[in-house]
């Protein structure tokens, strides 16, 4: 998003909470608090709920296609235990003058429980915005594969999204109970990764530390990940990086061992095959300990997968195996250890790899500010392995609980569906 | 505001300050005067850097990036001080994911001034793993796993249907989210559905509120009446269904029978299990009737290189006006806004 309009958007002077996982978004949620309605006119209260629920929820829909889904049949559901309903068929509920029989007036102890109703009240209220929670675009954003309501309405416009396994170009396509919305992997690792370092980024970043501590807003408004955190994040991976050579260095040392001290019984062809692995594990020595990883890997998995054969063979050995002496089988015994770390290592690497050709930064990491935002409400159920959800109901109240995530006090939601309501 | 403006006021207040240092008693009162601030302007140009310096923010990059420019950077409001301020202290809290879930407020509330919504568990990669063992390879009835876990019959099969497909790219060496899944599963408090003495997941015994009931209503009865559920559902509309006909699972309340008539525990359980798979098996025997149905309604002739469909139709599926929506084909005088303009294509259903 251009500055100037990022910066209205997210306004500190006139703030307006947004369905977005920005920082300052979450300062405004943080220091938001009940509007002054003292002294307004109930019509004034009811366009003022209007207007800051309606930043939140689907800011990006116009209003008049909003007021045609807006729906005043608010869903609510009550949870009913088969254990009640097994002993009791409701009329101890009717019995005596209509409203059930009070047992013990001093401590309410022979009360039917657990019948469906609780004390809590249901926030019926908090369902206003709950129509557009069936949006695609709305429903992305709140499985957490865009960092923006937005963004993941640019992701359905540009075809990354499918529904039920076809491609779907609508972001106000209305999920249907059932329906599975697929977003491409790539665009989710790219909307909720960190962002990558570039050139023009790495420039700012140098000149940026030293504005953050002179507190300059402007600069680090533009760049949403501030290029502070990519320093502790080289220095993470750094430390992984050693142990990760260190094991590769340590097999190295063994493969070599291995060939001098049994060169004399060692067929050809394990000979050949230990020296490559050699080969193998310098090379990916090498590739590990670039810091910067400007060249591109392609044979990362190759190179892996060899790996991990050659490390096998070594493990089992195959005529040789018997022949070694006590001492080298103490030292087998000894490197099992590192086998598995270098497996561990191995096996991270292919999982989360250092990839300069991808558009987030690599190894991927979750982007600043995200778990403030991160949760997933009951009415999807997600697969983050593929990136895939279904959309399993209707949001509903319960007793104490309104499924609608919506940032905004009841008093506030009642107002705006007041507002909806048009009855004066 | 303009730079242009800005830069002037910056001078104006550079000549002012200077103006105060002077022993001139005028010269306060021609400070307000901007006329003054232009015709000293150039004057005054060289003692800008020094009044700036003044400034809590001047920051020397801004300097450095647009080296061309005269204009001292900008003050920083109260609002984006205060900002800044959060962010070093609280907003430094949240800004790195910490292991386990963490809201701007404690109880998992992401929302500090909506206690009605909060963060609730989802399931973890080795609860899904479970459910759909229990389902695919187990062989349990859907019911019978939403019972046992206490996990909502829709989610299970939601659960198992995504769990096939990620089996199968996984089969065909398709690169799975899994950092992503794992830094979610960390962010989002998660259950494992492993200990018994565990809270239940979710409520499975939902029943949705009908409209009709939600009236008070006063029904004048004879004080004898043995007035149940059934009877109150009756009062509030012909076809509104009692409680005991809306469960997802009644099979449940079978079961509890059972338990209350003095059945033990494991035949209450065979029992339950035998109901729940026969009224799997029920609702698959009607979808393969339905098919069945379906095909005998067609003929399909191959010729090789296309398969022609033939479906038998009713000309009296049209109605009797000729416009019911179960119509087949195009009538005459029934609009057929296919490809119109300004009549909202938007598909309402993908199968």
């Amino acid at each position: 998003m251009k500055f100037r309009r990022m910066a209205r958007f997210h306004g500190l002077k006139r703030p307006r909470i947004r369905q977005t996982w920005n920082k300052y978004n979450l300062f405004n949620l943080a220091k938001s608090r009940e509007p002054y309605f003292f002294s307004k006119t109930f019509f004034q209260q009811k366009w003022n709920a209007k207007a800051i629920t309606r930043g939140y929820h689907g800011e990006h829909i116009k209003e008049r296609a909003w007021e045609r889904m807006f729906s005043r049949r608010l869903l609510s559901v009550v949870d009913m235990h088969p254990d009640y309903m097994a002993r009791h068929d409701g009329s101890e509920q009717a019995a005596g003058r209509g409203s059930g029989l009070d047992q013990d007036p001093r401590g309410r102890k022979g009360l039917v429980v657990r019948n469906g109703s609780s004390t809590k009240p249901t926030p019926y209220m908090q369902m206003t915005f709950a129509p557009m929670e069936r949006r695609l675009d709305v429903a992305i954003f709140r499985a957490l594969f865009a960092s923006s309501a937005r963004q993941a309405r640019q992701f359905v416009v540009h075809g990354a999204v499918k529904v039920n396994g076809m491609k779907m170009t609508h972001p106000s396509y209305l999920l249907n109970p059932g329906d599975m919305f697929q977003v491409d992997v790539e665009s989710v690792l790219t909307a909720t990764g960190r962002k990558k370092e570039t050139s023009a980024n790495k420039a700012k970043s140098s000149s940026s530390n030293s504005a953050e501590e002179a507190g300059e807003a402007e600069e680090s408004t533009e760049t949403e990940v501030p290029a502070v955190e990519l320093d502790e994040e080289v220095v993470d991976a750094a430390t992984l990086k050693e142990r990760e050579v260190e094991a590769l260095k340590k097999l190295m040392k063994r493969a070599k061992s291995v060939i001098e001290s049994q060169s004399k019984e060692m067929s050809v062809k394990r000979k050949k095959a230990l020296r490559a692995l050699i080969k193998d594990v310098n090379s990916t020595m090498s590739r590990v300990s670039r810091t910067t990883s400007d060249t591109m890997i392609h044979k990362t998995g190759d190179v892996v997968d060899d790996l991990m054969n050659l490390l096998s063979r070594l493990e089992v050995g195959p005529e040789d195996a018997a022949k070694a002496d006590k001492e080298s089988r103490e030292a087998e015994y000894a490197t099992k250890e590192e086998q598995n770390l270098l497996r561990k290592a191995i096996e991270a690497e292919l999982e989360n790899p250092r990839d300069p050709s991808k558009p987030y930064a690599t190894p991927w990491t979750p982007r600043p500010y995200m778990s403030a935002f991160a949760f997933i409400p009951r009415y999807l159920e997600v697969n983050q392995n593929i990136c895939a959800a279904v959309y399993l109901r209707h949001p509903v109240a319960r007793q104490g609980l309104g499924e609608v995530p919506t940032p905004f006090s009841i008093e506030q939601s009642q107002l705006a569906f007041n507002w909806y309501l048009r009855r004066g | 505001m303009p730079p242009r403006i800005r830069s002037s006021q910056v001078l104006h207040r550079a000549e002012s300050s200077l103006l105060q240092c002077s022993s001139n008693p005028t010269a306060p009162a021609a400070a307000g005067r901007p006329s003054s601030s232009y015709s000293s302007s150039t004057l005054l140009s060289s003692s800008l850097s020094a009044t700036s310096s003044r400034q809590p923010s001047s920051p020397c990059c801004a300097f450095q990036r647009s080296s061309f420019s005269s204009t001292a950077s900008r003050d920083l409001n109260r609002a984006q001080r205060t900002f800044w301020e959060w962010m070093r202290t609280d907003g430094r809290k949240l800004r790195d994911p910490v292991g386990h879930p963490n809201y701007l407020k404690a109880g998992q509330q992401p929302f500090p001034s909506n206690n009605a919504f909060k963060s609730q568990p989802i399931l973890s990669d080795a609860a899904r793993n479970t459910i759909y063992n229990a389902v695919m390879n187990e062989g349990l009835p859907l019911k019978a796993v939403s019972a046992k876990y206490n996990v909502d019959m829709r989610r299970v099969a939601a659960v198992v249907r995504m769990k096939e497909i990620e089996m199968k790219w996984i089969k065909e060496g398709k690169p799975l989210a899994r950092p992503y899944a794992k830094a979610v599963q960390s962010m989002v408090p998660h259950s494992h559905l492993s200990g018994e003495e565990q809270d239940p997941f979710e409520p499975i015994n939902d029943i949705h509120v009908h409209s009709h009931t939600m009236q008070q209503l006063f029904l004048p009865t004879s004080e004898a009446r043995h007035f149940t559920r059934q009877d109150a559902a009756k009062a509030f509309g012909e076809h509104i269904l009692a409680p005991d006909e809306k469960m997802r699972i009644p099979e449940l309340i079978a079961f509890e029978k059972d338990l209350v008539a003095g059945v033990g525990n494991e035949d209450a359980e065979a029992n339950f299990f035998k109901a729940t798979a026969a009224s799997e098996r029920a609702i698959a025997d009607k979808h393969l009737a339905r098919a069945q149905r379906d095909e005998n309604n067609k003929t399909r002739v191959d010729s090789g290189r296309f398969e022609f469909r033939f479906e038998r139709i009713s000309v009296d599926s049209a109605g009797q006006d000729g416009r019911a929506r179960r119509g087949v084909g195009w009538r005459y005088g029934v609009p057929f806004n296919d490809r119109r303009r300004a009549v909202v294509k938007i598909p309402t259903k993908v199968e």
